[in-house]
């Protein structure tokens, strides 16, 4: 396979910045038997229509959906704006929950370029130098050289200060900081300790809190609407009833159980944090926890209030202060039930929002203690607290690591002890565990299905992941064989959907995909058999 | 070079380069606390869990267990980096080809002072002359060796060109040049003769100072004096990088200093101006109210 272009010089370099080069299709990475012959279709380009409307980054893809400015004065305007955004990026007011990490990833790289081959997107596209992890970071080092810091005008070419700001460098700033997952695998190989990925949040972070910009399903449609109607899915109370009683009645249906799904019980010993995506995209995690967590007798409840009864919070992506009201809400909900402790579902990003990161923003007055899901299901499973039979999990099954839940949290072995203690055909992806790739629709990607950008993120971002799971099942790849890709993160799930689907990975190799718990349920005894379904959706 | 000028100089640089450190040092260390970023593996997890990257919330009610710290690991993880800088040899083989030899040399140069200072200090040294000489030469060897080889990639590697100013050679190019004079200083005079230059001068005789070491000492200076302003902090950025970011897995529990500086950055003003965060309130105010856009109306 032959690489992208590189540039031969730091002039070149800059020029990459705002000269537009699609993905070349023929420079992706090469997949596996049966995908040989696979020919991708170029990524679509942006209509004229749109185009006129709506700004795309230097590879032709728009995420953030930036606003074609009216004229120069309001580019210029735009510009001004950034640059103080980027001053009070580096005030412990307006920053003081990244200024340490920000400034040390700032200040110490030594552009070794070792986190490169780490990078699943740099890499799967055929080494882009735009999707390189250094390359958005370092115009962001170069701008803050060069405006910020005193004397930074002073010979900018001898001292590397060689970008000049402008509306073009700061959309494809913009765009860039949504090609990249912020799955940190380049960070873990950073000989110094430089976290690409943090600085690429920031980035989002400074153009949605000082300019409003981001991409709209992670604010317009994602914590607006989370924060407003309850739930990022649009799900609002009287909503939540009707699936609720729907999937009592489909448990009934598909298992012979007679299941009450538990709402607003005070005092319960968990409140389960779902993503809501699940009630409307995957209910059968939803019934499957319901399954479980009633036959091992656990005392449970979920929430019906605002906000409550959705565990997404994709501030954590790109914005501090909409990351700190839903965790806060997250918290009082949990709160003022007065529940033992609350338990993450099957959502990578909530995990990560809901324990590490809201350990350090929730005050002692709304602390409750949080538990992952895998090491609730672990116990149950391990322990033996309901009846197994690993038989009926008679197919291959490989494992997905969310990166949120390993690389950024360390629970790694409760969700291989359960599969190994289920499906007796569970086999590794290599690399796995903390080492993992992202699937590729990590950061919020899995739910942007706007303009261009399902196209590259099939493409390009879940492109190594998908590689990775043919090569996993390399020894039964062929269709009659059903196979099981344990995703146990929603969105995860929902670039497994979109990767599975582009690849035609059903039809051709017989590959499903789906949660954990549903596994567990498909193996109980106590529960009717063939809880997987194996159909895609 | 007269004698008379070393001991200012020595001193100038002394005071430059630590107080340029540790204001770089400060400046990370006085930063206030942020939300956790940890990120696995964290080496001071126990085994078998520190194998896995596993950490304390693989454990049911993390926050009953005591909490098990192995300094034996952070030590490992740490002398294997400094040691045989593991990572690079693992993920940038070729570039290790030449970091290797350089960091190796800075060690060895970074000894042989100290052996010089204390020789200064009239200590007997288990060391003698000979073997300091032998540090100078071989550590003065090792960086000039490996400036070269790491400029010839910054400026030939395709993948590091782009990403190399003027400055960075310069840089390189001002290492190879003291790398060079510390052999040859150590070849020309001999390391006994360092100690006995500076000996003298502190005790206030007049020593005529020859140029090569006159120019070591002159450009060694001003290398020690640039450094702190630079990104070759990594030396003890990597430090605070490690401990306190990615290995910051420190649980938040009531009263503790966490719980006091968490109240004291609540109370931070915001005045980001994007319209759903609501200028002009404290993070406490702007974290728990939402803004007219939220509401229903119009940011």
């Amino acid at each position: 396979m032959e690489n992208a272009p590189r540039p031969a010089s730091r002039e070149e370099l800059n020029r990459f910045l705002t000269e537009h080069e699609g993905v070349d299709p023929r420079r992706l990475v090469p997949l596996p038997f049966p995908y040989e012959d696979w020919e991708d279709a170029p990524i679509p380009e942006l209509s004229e229509d749109k185009r006129s409307r709506i700004e795309v980054g230097p590879d032709g893809v728009a995420a953030a959906q930036i606003k074609v400015p009216a004229d120069d004065e309001e580019r210029d305007r735009r510009v001004a704006a950034f640059l103080e955004g980027l001053a009070k990026l580096f005030t412990k007011e307006n920053n003081w929950t990244f200024l340490q990490p920000l400034m040390l990833s700032m200040e110490n790289c030594v552009k070794c370029q070792t986190c490169a081959e780490a990078c699943p997107i740099y890499t799967g596209s055929g080494r882009m130098e735009a999707y390189r992890p250094t390359f958005r970071a370092e115009v962001l080092r170069k701008i803050v050289n060069r405006y910020l810091k005193p004397g930074g005008r002073i010979l900018p070419g001898l001292r590397g200060n060689d970008v000049e700001l402008s509306w073009d460098v700061l959309v494809s700033l913009a765009e860039l900081s949504y090609r990249c997952t912020l799955c940190r695998r380049c960070a873990q190989t950073c000989p110094v300790g430089v976290d690409n990925a943090l600085i690429t949040r920031e980035i989002r972070k400074l153009f949605s809190q000082e300019l409003g910009i981001a991409m709209p399903e992670l604010h317009e449609t994602g914590t607006i609407k989370q924060l407003t109607v309850g739930s990022s899915t649009g799900l609002n109370p009287a909503g939540l009833a009707d699936i609720m009683e729907f999937a009592e009645e489909d448990i009934q249906e598909k298992t012979g159980l007679d299941i009450t799904m538990p709402f607003d019980v005070e005092g319960a010993e968990y409140l389960v944090m779902h993503n809501a995506g699940e009630f409307l995209s995957w209910p059968e995690n939803l019934q499957a926890f319901a399954i479980i967590l009633e036959l091992a007798g656990v005392s449970w409840t979920l929430s019906s209030e605002l906000v409550g009864y959705d565990s997404v919070n994709y501030g954590l992506f790109y914005d501090d202060v909409q990351y700190s009201r839903i965790a806060l809400k997250h918290y009082e909900v949990a709160r003022k039930l007065g529940v033992r402790k609350m338990m993450v579902g099957e959502c990578g990003h909530a995990h990560k929002a809901l324990m590490p990161i809201a350990d350090r923003l929730i005050p002692e007055q709304l602390r409750v203690r949080t538990e992952s899901c895998l090491v609730v299901l672990e116990d149950i499973v391990v322990n033996e607290k309901i009846l197994l039979d690993p038989s009926r999990n008679d197919f291959p099954v490989t494992l997905h690591d969310p990166c949120n839940i390993t690389r950024s949290m360390g629970i790694v072995e409760p969700q291989r002890k359960i599969l190994r203690k289920i499906a007796p055909r569970f086999r590794e992806m290599e690399p796995h565990g903390v080492h993992n790739y992202c699937c590729g629709g990590g950061s919020g990607f899995a739910i942007c299905q706007s303009m261009n950008f399902p196209d590259w993120r099939t493409r390009v971002s879940g492109r190594l992941k998908f590689r990775q799971i043919l090569e996993a099942f390399s020894d039964c790849i062929e269709p009659e064989t059903p196979k099981y890709v344990c995703a146990p993160c929603s969105n995860c799930k929902g670039q497994m959907r979109d990767l599975l689907n582009y690849y035609e990975a059903w039809d051709r190799c017989g590959i499903l995909y789906g949660g954990l718990v549903e596994l567990i349920v498909n193996a109980m005894v106590d529960v009717r058999e063939g809880f997987v379904e194996w159909e895609m959706h | 070079m007269t004698s008379t000028l070393v001991l200012p100089w020595v001193a100038l640089v002394l005071v430059v380069f630590v107080a340029g450190s540790i204001w770089r040092a400060w400046r990370y260390a006085r930063a206030p606390m942020h939300l956790r970023w940890d990120l696995y593996p964290v080496a001071h997890e126990p085994a078998p869990r520190r194998d896995h990257g596993g950490s304390y919330l693989e454990e049911r009610e993390w926050w009953t267990r005591p909490r098990e710290r192995s300094l034996l690991g952070e030590a490992v993880f740490m002398a294997e980096e400094i040691l045989f800088l593991k990572g690079v040899r693992a993920n940038n083989r070729r570039l290790w080809w030449g970091s290797f030899p350089f960091h190796w040399g800075l060690y060895l140069l970074v000894l042989t002072t100290v052996g010089i200072f204390l020789g200064v200090a009239g200590w007997r040294l288990p060391l003698d002359s000979g073997l300091l000489s032998l540090g100078a030469l071989t550590g003065g060897g090792l960086v000039l060796a490996g400036s070269v080889i790491l400029l010839v990639l910054r400026s030939t590697d395709p993948k590091l060109r782009p990403y190399t100013a003027p400055v960075d050679r310069l840089n390189l190019l001002f290492l190879a040049l003291f790398g060079a004079l510390c052999v040859g200083v150590a070849v020309r005079y001999g390391l006994g003769h360092v100690v006995t230059v500076l000996s003298g001068v502190l005790r206030g005789h007049e020593v005529r100072v020859g140029r090569l070491l006159a120019a070591q000492m002159a450009v060694g200076g001003l290398f020690l004096m640039y450094m702190p302003f630079t990104r070759m902090v990594h030396f003890f950025a990597k430090y605070f990088t490690y401990h306190d970011v990615r290995w910051d897995d420190t649980p938040m529990e009531p009263g503790s200093p966490l719980a006091d500086r968490l109240a004291a950055a609540l109370n931070y003003g915001v005045d980001w101006s994007a319209g759903h965060v609501r200028t002009g309130k404290t993070w406490a105010e702007v974290a728990t109210t939402l803004p007219d856009e939220e509401k229903g109306g119009k940011a």
